[in-house]
């Protein structure tokens, strides 16, 4: 029996475009558990980002409730927020994920220092990630130095060295080609497979929803079909 | 499932940063400094030059306000006066101080003091048939040398050696029709009412630049005055020079208990209000000048540190989406100023200390300003002088209004929300 990670109920969120209401989601609810690998996909502005930024805490809903790993994000102070986002969730962005000055290393031990890491321990869970994505050799290297294949691998190893209950991932293969995107979602397969992370990332494309165990579907703010795969 | 209570997973991490937290806000700050050399290099001369403004500005005013001091208070008033308190209120003949001798002896005994006894009368001075009034000063000549440089003006002749002997301003030679060698008989009131009479020959001639002086005054020997207007051991005023001026006050203070009662102190600061006055006026207006160089640069800051942020939005946008707090990007942000700072003092100060030494022992001259500077007092080389103050004040405003432009250029942050600025292209 696994345990629900993410529990979403009745949310909506409206935006103004220029006083006039732009309906980004109308009535969600879903449940993520614990080891889901979850595709968001749909029409361009179908909401996929909205909901995603709703989970991780980055924007509140208008109406509808949040639970992430027990806590009801609606009651959170904006500091509280950060603080549930710094220590519960890893996020990976579509692009400017890393700090350009920091190398490829620092930027994974930042987080760490965020959270008040000593600096052993940080080395050490930093290199051994950095290893395990395959990226000792550039660790050193700044994010200018890298290509974007390897800009993203070194994002998903920031946002998992802190052994985050979540990771999101709004359309993270965007920017690349195939061929290292399916590097990327084999790296992101292994991670929930071996690790039992649970994942959740907003694509449009199909060879990314080939890799996820569980397909959502939004259509105009609405979840249109939620499709678990049979695990072989 | 219920939604689970509540749970309180925040402890600040904000409130136990790390040392080593501390040493990555520097890492980043240092290096973002140079993302943009150029406009890193352009921040720093900004303030580089502000701070070379100002300080040498104010090495300047040091340097010209020791000089004009020395330089006024040097030409015949001196750096301090003894007076009976009688004197100051009134300057006549009978005010004088008692027992001159004595005292004088005692102020010899003063190390790094210098003090010229002097008496005066009026008197109507003759040659022939023209007359004119003049003041006799009795001075001790040798001793008038260690405190003024007023008797260095001779034009011709020289300083009185027997005790008939005077030396006189061109003015009233001119006026008299006399010269060097010529007699000249002066009466005047004597202290106990008798008349005073001296026939005193011309030794020499001075030209002091001032023509009031030139016109009126007449120096010979102290016991020459004393005896001619029946003063005996009495003295109207002591001339004081110090070796060390920034010492005065304290010096004035120590006197004031050897003199006798209703006996005064006073330094060049009441003796010559015009020269604290000019000090004053031109302080303020530099003051106001400097203001405006230092408030200008820190108005450059804020329009750089704008541009920083600015460009930078996506990049805090993330940050804050990862969980950064907003006060700790701030921090960056005011680091990074701090080290713009740093080095734009550095250059500045390193610029200060290389011309004000070369300065300080060459001088700088006022080309075609001798004439208005002579009647300031001032020097014709103004010699400017280090203090900790030229080198502390600019920077030391500088690091403030560099730390304020950065604070307000970041003040947006506070309200960044994390989502629109990553959407921001
Ligand atoms: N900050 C905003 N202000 C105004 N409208 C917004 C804002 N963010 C999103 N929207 C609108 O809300 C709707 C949903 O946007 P959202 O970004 O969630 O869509 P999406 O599915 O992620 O689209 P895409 O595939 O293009 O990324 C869109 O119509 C979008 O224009
Ligand atoms: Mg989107």
């Amino acid at each position: 029996m696994s345990e629900v990670v993410v529990e979403c109920t009745g949310l909506t969120r409206t935006y103004d475009q220029d006083s006039v209401p732009v309906y980004a989601l109308r009535g969600v609810d879903v449940s993520i558990m614990q080891g889901d690998f979850v595709s968001l996909s749909g029409p361009s502005g179908s909401g996929k980002s909205t909901l995603l930024n709703i989970i991780g805490g980055l924007d509140r809903p208008d109406s509808g409730e949040v639970v992430v790993s027990g806590t009801r994000l609606g009651t959170l102070s904006e500091s509280a927020l950060a603080e549930l986002r710094l220590h519960k969730i890893g996020f990976v962005f579509q692009a400017f994920n890393l700090i350009p000055v920091l190398s490829a290393q620092e930027n994974v031990e930042f987080i760490l220092q965020l959270q008040g890491v000593a600096s052993a321990p940080r080395r050490a869970r930093s290199t051994a990630v950095l290893d395990s994505l395959g990226l000792s050799q550039m660790s050193h290297r700044r994010p200018g130095e890298l290509s974007g294949g390897q800009q993203q691998r070194v994002a998903i190893a920031r946002a998992i060295v802190t052994n985050p209950a979540l990771l999101l991932a709004d359309e993270p293969t965007a920017n690349i080609d195939s061929a290292t995107t399916e590097e990327l979602l084999l790296l992101l397969q292994k991670l929930n497979r071996e690790q039992g992370m649970t994942i959740v990332t907003a694509t449009h494309d199909p060879m990314v929803m080939g890799y996820t165990t569980r397909k959502i579907k939004l259509h105009d703010g609405m979840i249109e079909e939620d499709e678990t795969a049979v695990v072989v | 499932m219920p939604p689970a209570a509540n749970t309180i997973i925040v402890e600040d991490t904000a409130a136990k940063l790390s040392f080593e937290y501390r040493g990555m806000v520097w890492r980043i700050a240092w290096r973002n400094l140079w993302r943009s050399p150029r406009r890193t290099w352009l921040t720093a001369a900004s303030i580089a030059f502000a701070c070379l403004l100002v300080s040498v500005g104010m090495a300047m005013q040091a340097g010209s306000y020791k000089a004009m001091i020395e330089t006024a208070t040097g030409f015949y008033t001196g750096q301090a006066q003894i007076n009976h308190q009688s004197f100051v209120e009134d300057e006549r003949l009978e005010h004088t101080i008692p027992d001159a001798t004595a005292l004088m002896r005692a102020l010899d005994r003063v190390s790094n003091l210098f003090a010229a006894p002097r008496a005066q009368g009026f008197a109507l001075v003759s040659v022939g048939d023209r007359s004119f009034g003049g003041l006799v000063v009795g001075v001790d000549f040798d001793k008038e040398q260690q405190v003024v440089t007023f008797f260095n003006n001779l034009t011709s002749g020289t300083l009185p050696k027997g005790v008939d002997e005077v030396v006189i301003g061109e003015t009233m030679a001119r006026n008299l029709g006399a010269g060097v060698g010529s007699e000249l008989v002066l009466l005047g009131a004597a202290k106990q009412g008798g008349v005073a009479a001296l026939a005193l020959t011309i030794s020499g001639l001075f030209s002091s630049g001032q023509s009031e002086l030139d016109r009126t005054l007449l120096f010979t020997h102290l016991e020459a005055v004393q005896n001619g207007f029946s003063l005996g051991d009495e003295i109207h005023t002591i001339a004081i020079r110090v070796a060390d001026l920034t010492l005065l006050e304290k010096q004035i203070s120590q006197l004031q208990t050897i003199l006798p009662d209703d006996v005064i102190a006073r330094s060049w600061r009441e003796l010559m209000p015009q020269v604290t006055q000019g000090i004053e006026l031109d302080r303020i207006s530099a003051k106001l000048m400097y203001g405006a160089i230092l408030i200008l640069v820190s108005f450059s800051v804020i329009n750089t540190f704008l541009m920083v942020v600015f460009e930078r939005t996506r990049e805090f946008g993330m940050l804050l989406a990862i969980g950064m707090r907003p006060g700790l990007i701030i921090r960056q942000v005011l680091a990074e100023a701090l080290f713009v700072w740093g080095v734009g003092v550095a250059v500045g100060l390193l610029l200060v200390v290389l011309l004000v030494s070369y300065f300080s022992s060459a001088g700088i001259s006022i080309e075609g300003m001798e004439e208005l500077a002579r009647q300031f007092y001032m020097p014709d080389r103004i010699y400017p002088a280090i203090t900790l103050q030229s080198l502390v004040v600019a920077p030391g405003v500088l690091l403030v209004g560099t730390q304020i432009a950065a604070f307000v250029a970041s003040w947006r942050i506070r309200n960044l929300q994390p989502v629109a600025a990553l959407r921001v292209d």
